[in-house]
């Protein structure tokens, strides 16, 4: 039963405001403003590093962090997150927020006794799962404490350079 | 020229600074090595460098007044200047100099004592009937005084650390509930900060103007002020830019402010460069806050539109020379601005982001002057500040000014830690600030510190697609050829069978 | 196409019975569940008009005794088949929910079974689509008695084909055991979930309320029971991953794993190495910061990234060729070996000496974590495990000892004496019987003890230590460690390390099985 029905024909890239950006494929190195097409590259050189070159300006960009299809740019000095999807991801992700209903918090806590040398993240920045988001030093060493779910972090207990025992509740995440 | 050469007890640019200023007048300088940016850039502007990368004592050196005194005799250095922060208002530091005969390029230590202490700054300005926020004279020894005090004074009140400033031991108290609260925490990190937790309190003024003089004296006594800087836009009591001339100052209230700055200075026999801050209401009305007795990291914009070179001019008087002009002499032309690009987040508070500069470029157009301490390969080190760059842009008024502004920053291209580029970026767009109608409250009311740029979201957004096919949708990845997963020797192949 | 004549007539009406099942309405049952149908999982993973599907008109059995109803479903709530996978043969099976639950019954079972043992005589993958209500209940033991015959079959095939399953959907009772008998699990994250007893009989009997997704969805498997290995959040991701990992692999454990052209954007010397490791030695780094500059650029594929971070596993090029990663992570728990990591290392060499994939271990372990929970959870049984993989394994291994290796940490990660071929250590290894606190504080307890300034006297002492014995060329002078080498030439000293062992070959004393400790 040989079918082409799913073959990923378009992609929806979302920034963490959840604005859609949709790109068809193949994905052309040029992006439509009204009715001309303006060309990208993506360029890199011993001088400026990488950048995007773009109607005859040059804009410094790098790639933070990218998970999966979660991806963290720096483009011209500011952040931004996306997460690119295909149509039918997209569809899903609207199914299953509707079933959510409650939201759900994570509460991340110390996994053994030390001392919080640093707190990576603030109140209401967003999180990818994996991401560190506490440094505790234990046994003479600094552990990176990560994030165990996506979503933006609501309360920040650790205070560094304080002490805390184990299970001792670090930070509360409400998850995406 | 009795000063032949200065220590330079301070680092990053304003370490550049100097010596830039010293090698134009043919003075020797030396510079300290330290273990925690062995290859700084200023190293390699000093004509001599004291390698002090062996030190293990917690003390940064720059901090440390019997080393660098001990270093300055070592080198043979014949005077320190001590720049701004670390030592630069230690009135010890500066007394210690003087008595090893090393001439201290900054005012007197009496001087820098009084004016350090708020609470005798504030006693002298009295004396002297320096308009000022009322308050109370002295410190203030318990809530319950504090209570009484506030009532008598009006809310809302703020109270403010004897010793020190830069926000710290800081705290706006608006009705007598809080009180209690505020005084022991304002108490605590002065403490911290200053190591005295001596408070005073004064009427807070809502929402002023900062407005500050910049004041030259002379050891003969002559005192003169090179108009002021407009310095509102600050967050959390930071500064992040600064202008000069203020589009709030007429001649008159400029005539008449700049003489009370020279007053405040004469009252304590003031010499070198030195500044005095003031808060600006609404109505026009200004009182004087503190002084600062010490070149300020923003002294490049009133350089700009007095064409004077502050540094040489420190120089000078402390060398025992003559100002060489009066108040008559100095004209105020054109208008300057100053953006501090730091390595901060703006879209996480401004939170620090130090690491390596990968690559920097930075604009070298006529009417911009750019002040820095860091070159392509620096690291900024989040333990001392996080300064890359003073960008300072010239014009011929203020509306001039903001357009080179807006093109300097466009220029700027700096890669390997976040920057406050888009604050400035965003900030000399907005209609507040074009305006000039802005106070100290503004950018703390902003909800953003950056703007949104659609396109460029969009850009990013391509690109983060860009990643996503070439990673999971590439026709490369069709490419494997499994017939080479067959190819291995013969040897290797008998024995794989011959194993089963 | 014009099929008139009688016997063409049956075959052209049935191929259209067989569309009409799998309809739009049918599609939308999963769809509006956020889920892919069987039918366009496969398509997403076979390479476009390769998939030849098997058995796809049975109907299930006649049930035994009549109880329940049974409807007549083709292909009896599986899709099984062969195809191409970037250009390569593999069999697959996926569980079509939409027809009876995705139920497996006799027939169901039958046909999996077929596609398996296909694959054992083909030499060739098989993948497992999970997405099934489990048995059923209808046709009684014999449903029980074909996750028997499954089970018994990735057994027998268990070395010698690589089995991946991908859950997808529910996968409970004894259907589990299927998933975990398998190399890979790849789960997705909140429509799929496994676990032996579901929350309705957790309620009923423990009093315990829970979520299907907090005992046993995506995360609780990566994070906690290290039972899945790749967990993605949604299914088309989830599918293009695992084409992905299939190109790392071989066909079967005779041939090599297929070879990429060799990527030369990667240089084999780069400085930026030297500057990873910080000077503090209490201050962590990222490992995978050293691996994603030591293979090509860009084919790190991590495994079980969630379970046990303390200890990194994947696959990766060198040179095009794949090749097995095991690394300490010092950034978690100090990169210190516990039961979880120990147990995790330990598979995946497994595997890798199974599939003929080379080793290369990147160390920096200050140990076994201390503590009571892990003596009495038998961290001496699990932390032999790994001992046992590697010195088991006859692939070919190389050692980059990067800083810490004290005491029995340093012999179980892949030492000269456990038959490591070539072992490496950066001038920053710290090979000792244990770190320097430790050590001093044992040896020197008198001299502390009775010591004026004692913190100052620990500080020279652990410094004399440093100097002294705690570094890698006591063990470079005596054979322990073949070289020490600049970390800017990693890549290059493992890609001739490699080089010289192509044609590595250690004979294995015949036994039926060694007996590892479990």
């Amino acid at each position: 039963m040989a079918n082409d029905k799913l073959q990923i024909r378009k992609l929806h890239t979302l920034s963490s405001e959840n604005r859609k950006f949709s790109f068809s494929l193949p994905l052309r190195h040029s992006i439509k403003i009204g009715n001309r097409n303006y060309e990208v590259q993506l360029k890199q050189d011993d001088k400026y590093g990488t950048y995007i070159l773009w109607k005859n300006r040059k804009y410094p960009v790098e790639i933070i962090r990218s998970r999966q299809n979660k991806y963290e740019i720096l483009f011209n000095d500011i952040s931004y997150t996306f997460t690119v999807e295909t149509p039918f991801s997209l569809q899903r992700m609207k199914v299953l927020s509707k079933q959510k209903g409650k939201a759900d918090k994570e509460v991340v806590k110390a996994p053994m006794p030390g001392k919080i040398i640093d707190v990576l993240v603030r109140e209401g920045s967003q999180v990818l799962r994996g991401e560190p988001i506490v440094i505790l030093e234990a046994m003479k060493m600094q552990n990176e404490i990560q994030s165990p779910v996506s979503g933006h972090v609501q309360k920040i207990t650790a205070r560094p350079n304080t002490n805390v025992m184990k299970d001792d509740i670090l930070v509360e995440i409400k998850v995406d | 020229m009795k000063i032949k050469r200065i220590l330079i007890a301070n680092r990053g640019e304003i370490a550049i600074r100097i010596m830039k200023t010293a090698r134009k007048m043919q003075i020797e300088t030396v510079a300290v090595k330290t273990a925690v940016e062995p290859n700084a850039l200023y190293l390699s502007f000093a004509d001599t460098v004291f390698d002090n990368t062996e030190d293990s004592s917690d003390i940064p050196v720059f901090l440390d007044i019997d080393k660098l005194v001990d270093i300055a005799l070592k080198t043979g250095a014949d005077s320190v200047h001590p720049g701004y922060g670390f030592l630069a208002e230690n009135a010890y530091f500066a007394e210690k100099c003087l008595q090893n005969k090393i001439e201290f390029i900054g005012p007197s230590p009496d001087a820098i004592y009084k004016m350090g202490n708020k609470t005798i700054a504030r006693k002298i300005a009295m004396a002297n009937k320096i308009p000022m926020a009322s308050g109370h004279q002295g410190n203030v020894s318990n809530e319950e005084e504090a209570v009484k005090i506030a009532e008598k004074i009006g809310y809302p009140v703020i109270i403010k650390a004897a010793s020190g400033g830069g926000g710290r031991g800081m705290r706006i108290v608006r009705k007598t509930e809080d009180m209690e609260k505020m005084f022991q925490i304002a108490g605590k990190e002065a403490e911290k900060a200053f190591n005295d937790p001596s408070v005073f309190i004064e009427k807070y003024i809502e929402n002023p103007k900062h407005i500050e003089f910049q004041i030259l004296g002379d050891k003969k006594g002559n005192v003169v002020h090179l108009g002021e800087r407009e310095c509102s836009i600050q967050r959390k009591h930071q500064k992040l830019l600064e202008e000069a001339p203020s589009g709030a100052l007429n001649e008159k209230l400029r005539t008449e402010m700049g003489k009370i700055a020279v007053q405040i200075a004469r009252a304590v026999g003031y010499y070198s460069a030195g500044t005095v801050e003031f808060l600006l209401d609404s109505e026009g009305r200004f009182y004087f806050m503190e002084m600062n007795t010490r070149i300020q990291v923003e002294h490049p914009v009133t350089e700009i539109i007095t064409g004077l070179d502050l540094i040489e001019q420190q120089i000078r008087i402390a060398n025992g020379e003559q100002l060489r002009f009066t108040q008559k002499d100095v004209r105020l032309e054109g208008w300057a601005i100053e953006c501090r690009i730091n390595a901060e987040d703006v879209q996480a508070g401004f939170a620090p982001d130090p690491g390596k500069i990968e690559k920097l470029s930075l604009p070298d157009d006529k009417y911009v002057r750019v002040d820095t301490g860091i070159q392509a390969g620096s690291a900024i080190v989040s333990s001392y500040d996080s300064m890359i760059a003073k960008l300072i842009v010239r014009g011929k008024d203020r509306k001039d000014a903001l357009q080179n502004c807006k093109k300097a920053l466009d220029k700027v291209w700096i890669k390997g830690v976040k920057t406050t580029l888009p604050f400035f970026r965003m900030l000399v767009r907005h209609p507040k600030f074009q305006s000039g109608n802005f106070t100290t409250a503004f950018i703390e009311n902003l909800d953003q510190y950056h703007s949104n740029s659609e396109y460029e979201e969009m850009l990013a957004a391509w690109l983060a697609t860009k990643l996503f096919v070439e990673e999971n949708l590439s026709d490369e990845s069709i490419n494997i050829d499994f017939r080479n997963s067959r190819e291995f020797s013969p040897w290797l192949l008998n024995k794989r069978i011959s194993q089963f | 196409m014009d099929l008139s004549g009688k016997s063409y007539k049956t075959f052209a009406e049935r191929r259209e019975a067989l569309k009409k099942q799998y309809s739009a309405k049918q599609a939308e049952k999963q769809h509006s569940k956020g889920k892919l149908t069987a039918q366009e999982r496969i398509n997403l993973l076979f390479d476009a008009g390769t998939f030849e599907e098997i058995d796809a008109f049975v109907t299930p059995a006649a049930t035994p005794v009549e109880f329940g109803k049974v409807e007549k479903f083709y292909g009896d709530g599986v899709i099984v088949g062969h195809g191409k996978v970037n250009g390569r043969l593999v069999f697959a099976y996926a569980q079509d929910f939409t027809i009876m639950g995705g139920s497996l019954g006799l027939v169901h079972s039958k046909k999996i079974c077929t596609v398996q043992e296909m694959a054992l005589k083909m030499g060739a993958p098989c993948i497992g689509m999970m997405d099934s209500g489990g048995a059923r209940i209808q046709e009684g033991v014999a449903s029980l008695a074909g996750y028997g015959s499954i089970f018994h079959n990735i057994i027998q095939s268990s070395g010698i084909i690589p089995q991946i399953s991908v859950i997808m959907g529910p996968c409970a009772g004894g259907a589990v055991y299927s998933p975990a008998l398998t190399d890979f699990v790849f789960m997705v994250n909140h429509t799929s979930f496994m676990f032996v007893t579901g929350p309705n009989v957790v309620k009923e009997v423990l009093n315990e309320e829970v979520t299907f997704d907090a005992l046993g969805g995506a995360e609780v498997h990566a994070m906690k029971s290290g039972v899945a290995h790749m967990i993605y959040d949604d299914e088309e991701n989830t599918i293009l991953a695992l084409k992905k990992f299939l190109s790392y692999l071989p066909s079967n454990n005779v041939e090599n794993p297929p070879a990429v052209p060799a990527d030369d954007t990667t240089p084999p010397i780069n400085e930026k190495l030297r500057d990873i490791v910080p000077d503090d030695p209490n201050k962590a780094y990222d490992v995978k910061d050293v691996i994603s500059l030591v293979v090509d650029r860009n084919t790190f594929f991590e495994t079980a990234e969630l379970f046990a971070p303390s200890i990194v596993t994947g696959f990766a090029r060198i040179k095009g060729k794949t090749i097995g990663i095991v690394a300490n992570q010092p950034k978690v728990l100090a990169g210190v070996l516990d039961i979880d990591s120990s147990t995790k290392g330990a598979r995946f060499i497994r595997f890798c000496d199974a599939f003929n994939i080379p080793i290369i271990t990147f160390e920096d372990v200050p140990g076994f974590l201390p503590g009571v929970d892990q003596e009495h959870a038998g961290i001496i049984r699990h932390g032999a495990k790994l001992l046992f993989a590697y010195s088991e394994a006859t692939v070919p291994r190389i050692t980059v000892i990067l800083r810490k290796a004290y005491g029995g940490a340093f012999i179980v990660m892949n030492s000269k004496n456990l038959g490591g071929d070539f072992n490496f250590a950066w001038p920053t290894a710290e090979i000792a019987v244990m770190g320097p606190d430790g050590a001093v504080a044992i040896l020197y307890r008198k001299e502390l003890a009775e010591s004026k300034n004692p913190a100052e006297l620990k500080k020279e002492l652990v410094k004399k230590y440093r100097d002294k014995i705690a570094n890698p060329f006591i063990a470079d002078e005596n054979g322990y460690i073949d070289e020490v080498i600049d970390p800017a030439e990693t890549r290059k000293k493992i890609i001739s390390a490699f080089e010289a062992l192509n044609n590595k070959w250690v004979k294995v004393p015949s036994r039926k099985h060694g007996n590892m400790p479990l």
